[in-house]
C-alpha cells in the first residue's frame, strides 16, 4: 500500500503540473470496470416478487426461489424463452453469480467464470448475515456518473461548505488527510480537531460541546464503488456507514446507503441515516451540471488543489484500471486482496 | 466561425450584486453580477475547477464564489484569488481563473463581447432612446435562434403582440439593408375597424422590424400611416441551449397622440396596460405555416456577415 499526505504548497503542485506530459483530462462518465461484485440491492428488497436493477447498460432482475436470492438479466417469466439471447456477462445462462451478505444481494458483472466470493469487500461494521434494522438502510440516487458520486464523497472541502448546515463548516484547529492506495482501492484518513460541532450532532444527537475532534476514514473499492467509511466524533459517535454506488448508465448512480447507528442514542440513530435525503439535493444541485459537462469538449482541463489529492488518486487509479481493463487484462494486482480484513484501516480499534 | 459583437444580454436591473445571474446568449453559458461599485461584470458559468456554474454560487465583493467548494473568481479579471482553508502563506497559481467577459451597459442593457479581439465601441442598444415608462421582461423561447430573427421577418406576429392592433402579412416593398440590419416593412390596422384588413385601401398602421446581420438586436416598431412612432420595442435575442433562443426586451410608447386610434386602445393606454406582449410560448403550428419570404436575403446576408474566428484575432 501506497500512501501520501496532502502537502501544503500548491506551487510546488504547479511545478509538478508543468513538468508533466499534457495529457487527456480525466472522463468521468466513460468507466465501465469489469470482474467485480456490485451489491445490486439491499437483501429486504429482494423477494419473491422480481425487481430491477441496471448495472451500466445491463439488466439485472432479482428475485428469490426458496428464499435463495436469484438475478438474471430477464425477467424470470422470460428466463426459458430468452435464454438464447443471454450475453457473455451471465455465460449464456442468463443467471449471474450472485451471493447475499451483509444486508445486500451482491450480483457480480464481469465474466461469470472469475466470480469468487473472496473477492467480496470486507465490511467489518455489518453484520455478515444482515441482521441489522431496517431504519438503517435508505437509497438515494444521484444525478451523475458512479465514478463522479464517488469522487463527491471523497472530496473534503465541498463537504465544508456545500453541507455546511449539516456536516459543519471546515472551521478547526488542524486538520490533516492522508490518502493511501493500491491497484484496487483508495483509502482517504482525515483527521481533525477542535472542529465547530456538527449541526445534526448538535441539535439531534445531543452533543453540547462547542468543537469535536474527529476522524473520518473512507475506503474506496474501485472497481465496484463501494464506499465503506467509518467517521468517529469525538465528543460524539461513530457513524460508520456503507455508500455503494451502482452505475446506473453514464447519467446517473443509484446508492443503497447503509448507515449503522445502532450503537448510538435515538433519535439521532434515526435520523442521521436519514441525512441523504437532505445532502444528496444539496450534492445533485452541482454534480447534475458537472456531469453533463464532462461529456463536452474542455478547452482547459480542471484546475487542483491540495484539498484535492484523495480525488486526483482516486482519478489516476481508475484511469490506470481502465487502461489494464481495456488492455484485457481484468486480473486483480498482488497488492490488492478486496476481502482483507479493515477494522484497523478504519480506525474501528482505536 | 464566430459573429464578433456585442451581445445585449441581461436587463440591468435583473443583474445585481447579490445573486449571479446565469444567461445564455450566442451558445456561450455566463454568468452575470455586480460588483461594489456597481459596475456589471460577466465570466464564463463554469468553474475551472470542477466545471459546476459558478451561477449557484453568491457574489462576495467584486468577485463570483462558486457554490460548489468555495472557490473565488475576480469579477474583472477572472482570476481566482482564494481558495477556503488554505493557510496565510499560500499562493493561489496565476493562471487558476475563469474566463472573463469585456461588458458595457446603455439604455437599459447589459451587454457582454463574445466576440475575438478588442471590443467595438458600439452597442447595439445604442439606438434605443426610452423615453417615459418602458415595458420589460425576459424569456427563454423553444425557437432557434436563426429561425427566430427569420421569423421576425416573415411573421413577426408569431412572435410579437401589439394590443388592439392586427398585424398583416402584406410586406410594404422587400427588406432594406440600413448598416447592419434588415429593415421590413408591413401593413398593420387596428383590430376596432368594421372592415377586414383585406378591404383597406391603405393600412393606418405600419410595423417596422429591423432584424441583425451580426449579433441579436431586433428592433420592432409601431408607425402610423404618416411614420410617426406609436410604440418602440428593443428585443435583444441570442442562441440558447438545444435550439431555444435567449430574450430579454425593453419598449415604450411615444409621447404623442395618435391620430385615429380607436377609444378602447386610448383607454387602456391611459391605464397604463402593456402596449405590446412579447411571446414566451410559440405555436409551432404557426410557425410552421409561415412562407419563408423576406428572410430569405437574411439567411444569405447573415451566413456573409460572420467573421472567421481567425481572421478576427
Amino acid at each position: 500500500m501506497q500512501t501520501s499526505t496532502a502537502s501544503n504548497d500548491m506551487a510546488a503542485t504547479e511545478a509538478q503540473g508543468k513538468k508533466r506530459k499534457p495529457r487527456g483530462d480525466w472522463i468521468p462518465t466513460n468507466y465501465d470496470l469489469r470482474d467485480t461484485w456490485f451489491p445490486v440491492s439491499h437483501s429486504r428488497d429482494v423477494t419473491s416478487r422480481p425487481i430491477r436493477r441496471i448495472i451500466h447498460a445491463q439488466p439485472y432482475f432479482l428475485w428469490r426461489e426458496g428464499g435463495q436470492p436469484m438475478a438474471s438479466e430477464f425477467h424470470p417469466t422470460q428466463l426459458q424463452s430468452m435464454m438464447g439471447a443471454a450475453s457473455a456477462l451471465t455465460g449464456g445462462s442468463g443467471l449471474y453469480p450472485v451471493v447475499e451478505r451483509y444486508g445486500y444481494v451482491w450480483a457480480w458483472y464481469g465474466n461469470p467464470d472469475n466470480a469468487d466470493q473472496q473477492l467480496l469487500p470486507h465490511i467489518p461494521f455489518l453484520p455478515l448475515d444482515g441482521d441489522i434494522p431496517g431504519y438503517t438502510q435508505r437509497t438515494v440516487r444521484f444525478d451523475a456518473a458512479s465514478a463522479l458520486s464517488v469522487e463527491n464523497l471523497l472530496d473534503l472541502t465541498h463537504a465544508d461548505f456545500l453541507h455546511a448546515n449539516t456536516i459543519g463548516d471546515g472551521i478547526s484547529e488542524s486538520d490533516v488527510v492522508e490518502v493511501e492506495w493500491t491497484s484496487e482501492t483508495v483509502t482517504r484518513t482525515r483527521i481533525v480537531t477542535q472542529k465547530s460541532v456538527a449541526p445534526i450532532m448538535r441539535w439531534v444527537g445531543g452533543v453540547r460541546a462547542k468543537y469535536q475532534d474527529f476522524r473520518a476514514v473512507l475506503h474506496v473499492h474501485l472497481r465496484s464503488n463501494v464506499c465503506i467509511s467509518y467517521p468517529r466524533f469525538r465528543p460524539g459517535y461513530d457513524v460508520p456507514n456503507l455508500q455503494p454506488f451502482l452505475p446506473v448508465g453514464k447519467h446517473r448512480s443509484r446508492c443503497d446507503v447503509t448507515f449503522n447507528t445502532t450503537a448510538a442514542p435515538s433519535p439521532f440513530r434515526y435520523l442521521m441515516p436519514r441525512i441523504n435525503y437532505i445532502i444528496q439535493p444539496q450534492d445533485n444541485s452541482v454534480v447534475r451540471p458537472q456531469n453533463q459537462r464532462y461529456f463536452e469538449q474542455p478547452e482547459q482541463r480542471d484546475l487542483h488543489s491540495r484539498f484535492d489529492a484523495p480525488g486526483t488518486r482516486y482519478r489516476l487509479l481508475m484511469e490506470k484500471l481502465a487502461k489494464r481493463q481495456r488492455e484485457g487484462d481484468f486480473s486483480y494486482g498482488s497488492d490488492a486482496d478486496p476481502g482483507r480484513d479493515i477494522a484497523a484501516l478504519l480506525g474501528m480499534d482505536g | 466561425m464566430s459573429s464578433s459583437a456585442w451581445w445585449a444580454s441581461a436587463l440591468s436591473e435583473a443583474v445585481n450584486g447579490e445573486r449571479p445571474l446565469p444567461v445564455v446568449y450566442d451558445g456561450e453559458e455566463l454568468v452575470l453580477f455586480r460588483n461594489t461599485k456597481g459596475q456589471a461584470l460577466a465570466l464564463e458559468d463554469r468553474c475551472p475547477h470542477r466545471r459546476v456554474p459558478l451561477a449557484l454560487g453568491c457574489v462576495v465583493g467584486d468577485a463570483v464564489q462558486c457554490g460548489y467548494h468555495g472557490w473565488i473568481f475576480d469579477g474583472t479579471t477572472g482570476a481566482c484569488t482564494a481558495i477556503p482553508n488554505l493557510h496565510a502563506d499560500e499562493r493561489v497559481p496565476p493562471r487558476y481563473a475563469a474566463r472573463a467577459y469585456p461588458v458595457a451597459e446603455q439604455n437599459g442593457f447589459v451587454h457582454v463581447w463574445l466576440g475575438d479581439g478588442e471590443p467595438s465601441d458600439s452597442l447595439p442598444a445604442a439606438s434605443y432612446q426610452p423615453r417615459g415608462r418602458e415595458f420589460t421582461g425576459s424569456a427563454v423561447v423553444s425557437l432557434q435562434h436563426d429561425e427566430y430573427l427569420a421569423v421576425m421577418l416573415d411573421g413577426p406576429e408569431c412572435l410579437i403582440d401589439f394590443e388592439g392592433v392586427k398585424i398583416t402579412d402584406f410586406f410594404l416593398g422587400d427588406p432594406i439593408r440600413r448598416e447592419n440590419h434588415l429593415v421590413l416593412d408591413r401593413g398593420a390596422v387596428w383590430t376596432t375597424q368594421l372592415l377586414p384588413a383585406n378591404f383597406v385601401v391603405d393600412y393606418p398602421l405600419i410595423l417596422r422590424t429591423s432584424v441583425p446581420l451580426v449579433g441579436g438586436d431586433i428592433r420592432v416598431d409601431l408607425l402610423t400611416a404618416e411614420e410617426r412612432l406609436i410604440c418602440s420595442v428593443f428585443v435583444a435575442s441570442g442562441a440558447n441551449r438545444r435550439r431555444t433562443t435567449s430574450l430579454c426586451w425593453r419598449g415604450f410608447m411615444h409621447d404623442h397622440d395618435v391620430e385615429g386610434a380607436p377609444l378602447r386602445w386610448r383607454a387602456m393606454r391611459a391605464a397604463r396596460r402593456p402596449p405590446f406582449t412579447v411571446s414566451s410560448e410559440i405555436d409551432g403550428a404557426q410557425i410552421a405555416a409561415l412562407l419563408v419570404a423576406p428572410s430569405r436575403d437574411l439567411t444569405v446576408l447573415r451566413q456573409q456577415s460572420r467573421i472567421p474566428a481567425t481572421a478576427a484575432v
